[in-house]
């Protein structure tokens, strides 16, 4: 509840400076701001990253602009912004803006996996959910294949939660709304009944206080008074949302979450923007991550992505 | 000083350049205002053009799909609000604003229907009867209740309010069913009392002595409501609404949204309706009492008529403010396009739609164009909504103005 408060109360445009003057000397000098422009999802994740890159180099500073993965690409495109985290890949018609003004394409950089859960009230005897049940309960088109739409608790073989089932979900426009459409709808259409909540904090929220109530949220949102429901496959295997099952993509409902870097081809990268990167696909930037919900890289793609960006190998 | 040395005419001149240079600032912030206005709409028609004219890549949306239901659905998704899915795509666009309008006239429409008959009651009750000690009271508490933001009060009822009502759905029933013949019998009592009593329980102080009946009204009405839901509903109103009625509740209802709109709706009509009351001469209410006319009479048919330009103008700030607020329809509407009659369902308006959808539209596209084309709607139709006020209300004032009516 706490959070829905600080979501509605702090503007959109969240404004952080991130400023250590008197942490003790590096051996390393660089300094310099880095400034990022975007998701909202990942601002938690960014102030940390921050916050640990200016513990380690006192003379860079990380200013975060939170405002939507929708901010980022114009961003990038203007020149305000070298580095853009995103919760969802570049669109097309993004992509080709892009590449219009610059030249050559933005450089798109894993750096940390997420997924969004299907949660349930705790008192909910429901454990899983097939991904056509989902289809038949959110979306009123059922492009999964569903033959008819669910709305009663009663269709699910439940007889305790009585009636109507009440959706809920992200706001339209969101990438986690997105997201969700394109894996759990077939890219079908949500009912107009679907409630939606500016941020998964307040999901959340909602469904904690309404035993009739299902919705879905981002994985690092779970309260204890929600349960998250696994998802049948078409073989009836259930796939919980555990960080073993969602970092190797077996949890069909999870997603990368992207740094997109301005960087022209042959040059190399600047020096902020280098330490910066070089932490966050570090053991212990990967660590953050594990710390606010997320879900860490699988090992061989960290590394992949390293080498990539000429990073070398980092100390364990 | 030397002031008072200095000649009359040095005097004169300086008093002029003071009054020429009001006069100069006063224009200025008006044509200000004026310029700023127009440069809104401007800005607002300019911008959306290119929706329906486009140049270079944007691609054009066609108008029927704005207001005209889609053709070949069945009735469920006839009018339908989903830009990011359909947008750019090969289907068609549901980019219907109707349920948008539709749930922004239902949620000023139920906020007014709560705001209006109380706060007019209170304005009538405090500009005629009501006591000067309590009057000064009660004034600044209700500006106070102004001042309250509107994320505050929706932040309360969609996290609060509405999780409560949903749970006691028969209390609140009850207290409907219990408040009003409750409080009317309470006046049909007074107006029988005994002289002595009345004047111990003075009109003017109504508003404190009322106060135990009130929650006495309240206690009865929760402790009654177990019962009327087992005598009247089958024990369980929910479902009774949903079967016999077909009524679905949502936990964010449009009656949620129209109880936490009327209360911050309420203090401003309140303060307007009772300055244009108490700006009625006294001469006139005390005349009508005079020749005869009861206390009822002289409200309804002297002062009630002789106020009615700042009344209706009250009402209608009332209707301004409800149409464009932002926060408390976003935070307790649950925020779904639907289109039904039924108070207990969700709706969606245009300004949430706005403030929720906005932050994520990419600048320059059609969803971001259609979006300011929502935000001109919104203007346009409380310019029409203030017009309309002012030219009612000054013919209202030229034709009560002999009785020396207020405002």
């Amino acid at each position: 509840m706490s959070a829905a408060l600080r979501r509605c109360l702090t503007p959109w445009l969240l404004l952080v400076m991130l400023w250590a003057p008197h942490a003790q000397a590096q051996t390393e000098e660089i300094a310099g701001s880095l400034g990022t422009v975007g998701s909202d999802t990942m601002a938690e994740l960014m102030l940390r990253w921050g916050e640990a890159l200016t513990r380690q180099h006192p003379g860079i500073r990380l200013q975060l602009q939170a405002s939507g993965s929708a901010s980022a690409p114009p961003a990038l495109v203007s020149g305000t912004t070298r580095l853009g985290p995103m919760s969802r890949p570049m669109n097309e018609a993004e992509r080709r803006t892009f590449i219009e003004r610059h030249g050559y394409p933005p450089r798109e950089l894993a750096v940390a996996r997420d997924a969004l859960v299907v949660v349930v009230h705790r008192h909910n005897p429901l454990e899983s959910l097939g991904r056509r049940e989902l289809d038949a309960i959110f979306s009123d088109s059922r492009r999964c294949g569903a033959s008819e739409g669910i709305r009663r608790w009663q269709q699910l073989g439940l007889d305790r939660p009585e009636g109507r089932i009440r959706l809920h979900g992200r706001n339209a426009a969101s990438g986690t709304q997105g997201l969700f459409r394109r894996i759990a709808l077939c890219d079908g259409h949500f009912r107009p009944e679907v409630n939606e909540h500016p941020g998964s904090a307040a999901v959340v929220s909602a469904v904690a206080e309404d035993p009739r109530a299902i919705g879905y949220a981002g994985l690092n949102h779970l309260t204890p008074g929600v349960k998250a429901l696994a998802r049948r496959d078409a073989e009836g295997t259930r796939h919980f949302p555990d960080p073993e099952a969602v970092r190797r993509g077996d949890y069909a409902l999870s997603r990368d979450l992207y740094l997109y870097l301005n960087l022209p081809p042959g040059e190399s990268l600047p020096a902020p923007e280098r330490a910066f990167l070089d932490l966050v696909l570090s053991p212990a930037g990967q660590a953050i991550v594990e710390e606010l919900g997320f879900v860490a890289l699988p090992e061989a793609r960290r590394q992949h992505q390293r080498q990539r960006l000429a990073l070398g190998e980092a100390d364990p | 000083m030397p002031d008072s040395s200095s000649p009359p005419s040095v005097r004169r001149r300086l008093r002029q350049g003071r009054d020429r240079l009001a006069t100069v600032l006063v224009t200025a912030g008006g044509i200000g205002v004026i310029a700023a206005l127009l440069a809104i709409g401007v800005f607002l028609v300019v911008e959306v053009v290119p929706l329906f004219w486009p140049s270079g890549a944007t691609q054009a949306v066609s108008p029927q799909a704005l207001w005209l239901p889609l053709e070949g659905a069945d009735d469920s998704v006839r009018f339908r609000w989903d830009p990011t899915a359909t947008l750019g795509t090969d289907e068609p666009a549901r980019i219907s604003l109707v349920p948008l309008a539709w749930g922004t006239l239902e949620a000023a429409a139920w906020a007014l229907l709560i705001a209006v008959p109380l706060a007019l009651g209170a304005a009538a009750h405090s500009a005629l009867y009501m006591s000067p000690r309590l009057r000064s009271r009660l004034k600044p508490t209700l500006e106070l209740m102004e001042a309250l933001p509107g994320v505050v009060i929706g932040f309360v009822a969609g996290l609060v309010l509405a999780p409560w009502v949903e749970r006691h759905l028969a209390d609140v029933l009850a207290m409907l069913v219990l408040l009003v013949p409750g409080l009317l019998l309470a006046g049909g009592l007074w107006s029988r009392l005994p002289p002595r009593l009345q004047q111990a329980l003075p009109l003017g102080w109504a508003g404190l002595w009322l106060l135990p009946w009130l929650l006495l009204l309240l206690a009865a009405s929760h402790a009654l409501s177990p019962w009327l839901e087992a005598w009247a509903f089958g024990g369980d109103l929910r479902r009774w609404l949903e079967v016999h009625l077909g009524l679905d509740v949502a936990v964010r209802n449009a009656m949620i949204v129209g109880m936490a709109m009327g209360f911050a709706v309420m203090p401003s009509v309140y303060a307007l309706a009772e300055d244009a009351l108490s700006s009625v001469p006294r001469s006139l209410a005390e005349g009508a009492q005079a020749l005869g006319a009861t206390r009822w009479q002289t409200l309804w048919r002297v002062v009630l008529p002789a106020a009615s330009p700042g009344i209706f103008s009250a009402v209608m700030i009332g209707a301004g403010r409800a149409v464009g607020e932002t926060m408390i329809v976003l935070m307790a509407s649950g925020n779904t396009a639907l289109m039904t009659w039924n108070p207990l369902d969700g709706l969606r308006s245009l300004a949430a739609t706005i403030a929720i959808e906005l932050p994520e539209a990419g600048p320059e596209g059609p969803h971001y164009r259609l979006l300011l084309l929502a935000a001109l709607l919104l203007f346009i139709f409380t310019f029409l909504v203030n017009t309309l006020a002012e030219l009612v209300r000054s013919r209202l004032r030229r034709r009560y103005r002999r009785l020396g009516g207020g405002a």
